[in-house]
């Protein structure tokens, strides 16, 4: 755990996420917007829709145009034949060691956004824990998962 | 046993009581909100329901049977729709048997039959069948145990006698459940509202006593309470004792071949079985009271199981015993594990300060508040803020880990010191962490994975260790090749 994981994600899960994104901190918008729009037609302080409005607009800086980049430039994985090794976390980094005869299931998973840009995710289960790597090129997600599960079809003894 | 067999009839009575306990609360509710005018219409229908229950009881005993053939059991039910249910032999993981006071009086027993498959409730349950059917059926689907349900006195002489080398028996001592009884876990809730009662009272006790004399009246009635309510708290403990009593009242353990078997019980006797490679890690336990005084419990980590085992999360291998003993213990019953919990690796001093902020700045910003709000109240904080000061510090000092071949062993603390032994082909997951602050430390937490009861994952921390040292356990547990 010296050295992190060489392989990095696809470069369009930014594009991904900041879609994703988009669309909570839009909700967080739509109801600054209502409360303001009430605010004029009531009568009521101006204070709370303009918290609301700065509110979205620090939430849509961090969370639309900071995070993504900053989670991409961390995320990597490796996969080698005995184990997959994956890193990720902005403020808390972690890295994570899965044995291929501990792993139980692959799958490859792929929402409205992730199609878009042909992205996938996979996710890797073992008895005990779930580990994703999320926003792979398609093929290379697929051809992760038949790599991995062709690996992890290693006799274990018990359990 | 190839003919088909239903339970014991006794079991339509249970059957009986299950669903109505189930149903007691509408029943109540019915019944006192139609107290009135319509109370002979309630009762009508109550005893039109109660009838039909006892039919379909009847009659759900009547369909149920069960037999073993071909290496199977066999169990088919169902009052309209028939249901068959086969488990293979070979599949069974456990078979637990029960005995409740009723199923006691009538020499009958409960069997539980569990497979790998994770759920909540054991795979088969036979609600009564007769003591002797039991271990017959028992012996049938896993070959010979000692049988300890039956006649006690008897076979445990036998089992004593010509066993005692092939299969390691541990039995608690009266005068140990005693302690156990008296240490276990409620006894540290009332010494703390005891500690936090007795501080109140210095407060006003003076005004109240010596100032006024027509407040001596008010100090008798003081008096009176604290009487009232240190006996309450003896009666706490007392029943504290009781249920121990009950829940490991002749607690014991034996190993046979791959398996352990545990009996206890002094009302409901329950023997579980354990199928050693499910074992995933054992843990001896400190709680706060019981480590001053030299006693642990030892656990086990069992993969799957139900929860109607009742058990807690963790299955108690052996309620309690002086530490010096736990070598032996495991000796003869897990030989795998070793314990060696004398020479751990410690953490670095430097961590400390991290334990120390994580456990009091809570209390730290209570204090704070109220101090700002409530001067006068201030030391119930303050008391609390040193409380958790000294509980990161023991965090700190007791968090070590050590390796040994394949075998892992951490201790930690959150309030009680906790050991645990695993080893290296448990571990499902390996994972460390660093935040910024530790990264500027060279320090970081290691967490791994086990798999828990139910199958779900149970997670190990040991949060702020030397950095290298967690580099050093991630390649003991990869298997890449060591370049």
């Amino acid at each position: 755990m010296r050295q992190p994981p060489i392989n990095r994600i696809a470069k369009d899960a930014i594009k991904a996420w900041k879609i994703s994104a988009m669309l909570s901190v839009g909700i967080l918008w739509i109801i600054s917007i209502a409360i303001g729009i009430v605010s004029f037609l009531y009568d009521w302080s101006h204070v709370f829709w303009v918290i609301g409005i700065i509110l979205s607009a620090v939430c849509t800086y961090i969370f639309v145009f900071l995070v993504p980049k900053l989670r991409w430039r961390r995320w990597r994985y490796e996969v080698f034949e005995q184990e997959i090794y994956i890193q990720h976390g902005i403020l808390i980094v972690s890295r994570t060691l899965v044995p291929m005869i501990r792993v139980q299931h692959v799958d490859t998973k792929q929402g409205p956004i992730l199609k878009k840009f042909q992205l996938a995710s996979v996710t890797i289960s073992t008895a005990a824990t779930t580990h994703e790597i999320p926003a792979l090129l398609e093929e290379d997600a697929s051809d992760l998962r038949d790599k991995i599960s062709a690996l992890a079809r290693v006799d274990d003894d018990d359990v | 046993m190839s003919e088909p067999l239903r339970l014991h009839p006794l079991a339509i009575i249970f059957n009986f009581l299950k669903v109505i306990r189930e149903g007691i609360i509408p029943i109540v509710i019915g019944l006192f909100s139609f107290r009135n005018e319509a109370l002979i219409y309630v009762l009508l229908i109550g005893s039109g329901i109660a009838l039909l229950l006892v039919i379909y009881s009847i009659l759900s005993w009547y369909r149920y049977t069960y037999r073993v053939e071909d290496e199977e059991l066999r169990i088919e039910y169902g009052i309209l729709i028939r249901k068959k249910r086969y488990i293979s032999k070979n599949r069974i993981q456990s078979i637990d048997l029960t005995q409740s006071v009723l199923h006691r009086i009538f020499k009958l027993v409960k069997v539980q039959v569990e497979t790998a498959g994770s759920g909540t409730s054991a795979e088969a349950s036979l609600s009564a069948v007769k003591l002797s059917d039991g271990e017959k059926l028992r012996s049938k689907l896993k070959g010979a145990k000692p049988s300890q349900l039956a006649n006690d006195e008897e076979v445990e002489e036998v089992t004593t006698d010509s066993t005692e080398l092939v299969q390691p028996t541990h039995k608690i001592t009266f005068k140990r459940l005693f302690i156990a009884g008296s240490t276990s876990g409620s006894i540290g809730i009332l010494l703390a509202i005891f500690v936090v009662f007795f501080s109140e009272l210095e407060q006003f006790i003076p005004e109240s006593f010596y100032d006024q004399t027509i407040n001596w009246m008010i100090g008798l009635s003081i008096l009176f309470l604290i009487g009232l309510i240190v006996s309450l708290l003896l009666v706490l403990w007392l029943l504290g004792i009781a249920g121990t009593m009950i829940k490991y009242g002749n607690f014991t353990i034996t190993r046979n071949n791959d398996e352990l078997f545990i009996t206890r019980g002094l009302l409901e006797k329950k023997q579980i079985t354990i199928p050693l490679k499910r074992i995933q890690a054992v843990g001896i336990g400190e709680s706060i009271i019981r480590q001053p005084l030299g006693y642990v419990t030892v656990f086990a980590e069992v993969a799957g199981g139900t929860i109607d085992k009742g058990e807690d999360y963790s299955t108690v291998l052996f309620p309690i015993m002086k530490t010096n003993e736990v070598h032996d213990f495991l000796k003869d019953l897990l030989p795998d594990y070793v314990p060696v919990s004398k020479d751990l690796h410690r953490l670095p001093k430097r961590s400390l300060i991290f334990y120390l902020f994580r456990s009091s700045f809570l209390m730290l910003i209570a204090l704070g508040v109220v101090s700002y709000f409530f001067l006068e109240y201030s030391w119930i904080p303050l008391l609390l803020l040193l409380v958790s000061i000294g509980l990161g510090w023991l965090r700190h000092h007791d968090s070590g880990y050590r390796i040994n071949g394949d075998q892992l062993t951490i201790r930690y603390r959150a309030v009680n010191r906790i050991t645990m032994m695993l080893f290296h082909k448990r571990i499902q997951a390996f994972e460390k962490t660093q935040h910024k602050i530790q990264k500027t430390q060279s320090l970081a937490t290691l967490q791994f994975s086990i798999i828990g009861k139910l199958g779900v994952g149970k997670h190990y921390k040991i949060k702020d260790l030397e950095e290298e040292t967690v580099n050093d356990l991630s390649e003991w547990y990869s298997l890449r090749e060591k370049s």
